[in-house]
């Protein structure tokens, strides 16, 4: 087949694009996962200075289509007076939204714990402090790393509308191959299965970790 | 913390009254849970806490170490006096916990800790015990309660006798002056309840200040010397058990305590 | 405000193309969940290979292909319908998962009443499975409605002429992006809200209906 040695040929420059969006997927857990947890603790506060701020975070995280945030980061903030290169809006934009979406599952997560446990860290005289980092947190987390790979794998497929920005990731080097030498289906089907490739195993890796945890209790 | 002032009697009776509760009100909504509980509990003593469902026993359990917080009275541990008409600082409420130790009717260990760990961690953390001097106390306790061979194990390897077990060395490893009890057999078959409370008994013969919720009535009768009967978040009853079981004062509690001996 | 009027004019077509592929999902699910549990295995293996391919691939690969990939002579997708296409396949492999959620979330015993009862299997997924099953999914099935709704935004990049390509428009125009850009989050917004409160009375409704 044809294809075949057509994908050979367009298979090192995806592997460049696969490469970015990889980073950028990596980029926005890294920074994301951490604001997630903390706007989950955010959203419960009892002050209201701290609720609110973080519950609109959330939100809008959580409400506005991806694609909007991307292109707020990158045409939008200029006109505020930060100028982002594409690539950290990008990965700014994401980052919004694996905060937005891991918040809601970390709080889930952590109100997982059996309140009777909570009560016997009170009863033992344990601070709130120690009773979230050494009862809450160890329990929630490991409860809520199913979900978390899922939004992984979700943010993984969103890099693709970086394209919109010209971040030169996978989608990106795939269109440009098309649109050289019109060859579209070929370079844009290796290009889906590339991605397939990294969300397929992921996703099975989810359940298999559900099923252990739910096998456990 | 206030020490106690006054006449010379209640000064006497302060220094072998190890809790007192005076006045302790507590409303869920339109519900009135607790109505004007008085109680007194000497040093040393077991005291039984009986009566049928919805009296307010495990509430009442629970404002001693507030897990509950009574809407108003006084709590007095070992001579320090809480007023909870008014907020309770940190510090007040942390050594209080610190005196009061409690088992819970299901058990609560920390799933994802060994059982060495589970005994561990809370005098580390609370008590600024060092890891060894930590484990080797829990593993003295763990000795005592007869289950020195699941120190690395998890809860949820052992039953639920052991769980509960294993639950009053956590309490215990605090060095508490007072065990509170919440229906510490209520979830178990019968058979793993009297491990427990055979642990119970032993605890009380070495002089333990205990209050027990409990369905036991045996053990109300056999172990407690003092027993208190509850209805309606009201005491009704509040004496000697063996006086109390035969010859009760109230029309309730001769109620109460034929249905459940007759079981 | 012209930058109002010019995204709300884009609202047509993004609530357009939600509900074509909205619709489209949802009939073809059917399919493929009677596919997923169909007996012989080749099927089976067909479909969850299927399903499994259309979710891990992102939904704008999926739409390049049906717009600049598919051409059979000089035939061409039209960008509105490569994407109702493309939404409405993803759309029917997420409805299927939700299905076949729901129906595991039916009470065995129900299968087996309906057997005792010698009833057909047609005639028990018709009038007893299916409308506890339905019950069951839709606050599901409303949640991801509002989800797709939010991906609809994705047509743009085809040149579908919703909000977001008209927000888009408006600033390569010159417009200030910060504040087209709000506009255009807050319209997506507003427009899930019917769908969010819907939702969450289905929910509340459901779990009367199913309390015991």
């Amino acid at each position: 087949m044809s294809w075949l040695t057509s994908w050979g040929d367009y298979f090192p420059q995806l592997l460049d694009g696969l490469k970015v969006s990889l980073l950028l997927t990596g980029g926005a857990l890294v920074v994301g996962l951490p604001l997630g947890l903390l706007l989950a603790l955010g959203v419960q506060a009892k002050r209201r200075v701290l609720r609110f701020p973080a519950l609109l975070v959330v939100e809008v995280g959580r409400g506005a289509p991806a694609l909007v945030i991307l292109q707020f980061a990158y045409f939008g903030l200029p006109a505020a007076g930060l100028v982002l290169s594409a690539y950290a809006a990008a990965t700014a934009a994401l980052v919004w939204g694996v905060a937005a979406y891991t918040s809601e599952i970390f709080r889930a997560g952590l109100n997982a714990v059996p309140a009777g446990e909570l009560e016997a860290a009170d009863a033992l005289g344990m601070t709130r402090r120690d009773r979230l980092r050494f009862v809450v947190m160890p329990q929630g987390l490991r409860i809520a790393l199913p979900a978390l790979i899922g939004i992984a794998i979700l943010i993984f497929q969103s890099t693709a509308l970086a394209y919109s920005i010209a971040v030169r990731e996978l989608l990106s080097q795939a269109y440009s191959i098309g649109s050289s030498n019109f060859d579209y289906l070929s370079v844009l089907t290796l290009a889906g299965l590339m991605y397939a490739a990294v969300s397929i195993p992921a996703t099975w890796l989810t359940i298999g970790l559900e099923r252990r945890i739910t096998a456990r209790s | 913390m206030t020490a106690t002032t006054g006449p010379d009697e209640r000064q006497d009776m302060s220094r072998t009254s190890m809790v007192r509760l005076e006045a302790i009100a507590k409303a869920y909504g339109d519900h009135q849970v607790l109505t004007d509980v008085s109680l007194s509990v000497a040093s040393g003593s077991v005291t039984a806490l009986i009566g049928p469902s919805g009296a307010g026993k495990s509430t009442l359990l629970r404002c001693i170490n507030l897990l509950e917080r009574p809407d108003s009275g006084t709590i007095e541990v070992d001579g320090d006096l809480l007023d909870l008409g008014h907020r309770v600082p940190a510090k007040d409420l942390a050594a209080l916990r610190r005196r009061v130790g409690m088992v819970f009717q299901s058990f609560n260990l920390f799933p994802h800790l060994t059982v060495l760990r589970n005994i561990s961690l809370p005098q580390e953390r609370v008590l600024g015990r060092s890891r060894s001097e930590a484990d080797a106390r829990s593993r003295e306790l763990l000795e005592r309660v007869g289950l020195a061979d699941k120190a690395e194990q998890h809860p949820s390897r052992c039953s639920g006798g052991q769980q509960q077990r294993i639950a009053i060395a956590r309490a215990l490893a605090l060095d508490p002056q007072v065990m509170l009890f919440d229906e510490p057999t209520s979830a178990l078959d019968p058979e793993l309840g009297l491990e427990v409370l055979a642990v119970m008994r032993e605890l009380a013969a070495e002089g333990m200040t205990m209050i027990v919720v409990t369905h036991e009535m045996q053990f109300a009768r056999d172990v407690s010397d003092h027993l208190v009967v509850m209805a309606d978040g009201r005491i009704i009853e509040d004496g000697d058990p063996r006086q109390i079981m035969s010859d009760p004062t109230h029309e309730r509690t001769r109620q109460f305590l034929r249905a459940v001996l007759e079981r | 405000m012209d930058v109002l009027r010019a995204l709300v004019s884009g609202v047509p077509l993004t609530l357009g193309v939600t509900a074509c592929a909205f619709v489209l999902g949802a009939v073809l699910a059917v399919p493929v969940l009677l596919m997923l549990r169909s007996r012989v295995l080749g099927v089976r293996v067909l479909a969850r290979v299927a399903v499994d391919l259309v979710r891990g691939i992102p939904p704008v690969v999926w739409l390049f292909i049906l717009y600049f990939g598919v051409t059979f002579g000089g035939w061409q997708f039209s960008a509105f319908n490569a994407a109702v296409v493309g939404l409405g396949i993803i759309s029917a492999a997420y409805l299927t998962e939700i299905y076949r959620g729901a129906l595991r979330g039916i009470h065995v015993g129900q299968w087996e009443a309906g057997q005792a009862l010698g009833l057909s299997g047609m005639t028990m997924f018709r009038s007893i499975i299916g409308p506890q099953a339905w019950r069951i999914a839709l606050p599901t099935v409303a949640t991801y409605a509002i989800s797709l709704l939010k991906d609809s935004s994705i047509a743009s990049v085809i040149g579908v002429t919703d909000v977001m390509f008209n927000a888009t428009a408006e600033t390569r125009q010159g417009e200030n992006g910060l504040v087209v850009l709000g506009i255009a989050a807050a319209v997506y917004i507003v427009l899930s809200v019917p769908l969010a409160v819907v939702s969450r009375m289905l929910d509340a409704r459901m779990r009367a209906a199913v309390a015991r």
